[in-house]
């Protein structure tokens, strides 16, 4: 029997459950606009999972960007349930860098 | 270069997409949930013995993390029909199953509240649907 794979299926679903309070929270406070620092923070960490020679440790991390590129997807749906009253709405959010560009781009959601 | 990582970070965004469509197009089409909860529930099992089965480290990753998803999916399709009572997600008037939640919910709705555009204000569901009709 090896349990390495069952062990990191059960490591990756509490990381996807961090995913909620992440997607939920950072749409609050930074709204749906930030989702390209997002989802390149994700793609940074699987990239830099690939130089970490300990199994456990390259799997936690690979996941976790995982989580963030899942989250970037995720951000506008969160800004239109809180205009729907289902999560609160923060109309002061912090306004991204570069903010004009990403606004000509149609947020991705899958 | 360790292949664990990216191979884990991959298999885990494909699998949750998966089971993010997959869940709602069968709740939406399917007149039961308890068969295709059964049928998630049986697949992710037997994906979990697999990896346990096999010694290959990459094999086990991606089966491992592929089973638990398809292993959470089953709980999600009453999930999913929880957010259709709710009117969080579209009924089918057409599936047996939906019909009655519509009939039985006044929350429920055939409409998709989530398919636009953020607009920067807190509107009413009322309104919403205005906005998804003129799309």
């Amino acid at each position: 029997m090896n349990y390495f794979g069952l062990l990191v299926g059960i490591t990756t679903l509490f990381i996807i459950g961090l995913g909620f309070p992440l997607v939920i929270h950072g749409e609050r406070i930074f709204g749906f606009l930030w989702w390209p620092y997002m989802m390149i923070s994700g793609i940074v960490l699987i990239v830099f999972s690939l130089l970490i020679r300990i199994d456990w440790f390259s799997v936690l991390i690979g996941v976790l960007g995982a989580t963030f590129v899942w989250g970037s997807t995720e951000l506008k749906e969160q800004a239109v349930r809180t205009e729907l009253g289902w999560y609160p709405f923060n109309p002061n959010k912090l306004r991204p860098p570069f903010e004009k560009i990403i606004k000509k781009w149609k947020a991705p959601h899958l | 270069m360790n292949m664990l990582g990216p191979i884990a970070g991959i298999t885990a965004f494909f699998s949750i997409w998966f089971g993010h469509v997959a869940v709602r197009k069968v709740e939406f089409l399917s007149p039961t949930i308890w068969l295709p909860t059964t049928i998630f529930a049986a697949l992710g099992l037997t994906v979990e013995y697999l990896s346990l089965s096999t010694a290959h480290r990459p094999l086990s990753t991606f089966f491992g993390i592929l089973g638990i998803t398809l292993l959470f999916d089953a709980l999600e399709f009453t999930r999913q029909q929880n957010r259709v009572k709710k009117g969080h997600a579209p009924a089918n008037p057409n599936n047996p199953r939906n019909a009655k939640i519509l009939a039985e919910h006044c929350s429920a709705t055939t409409f998709d509240l989530l398919k636009r555009e953020p607009i920067g204000h807190v509107i009413s569901t009322d309104e919403s649907i205005h906005l998804i009709s003129n799309l």
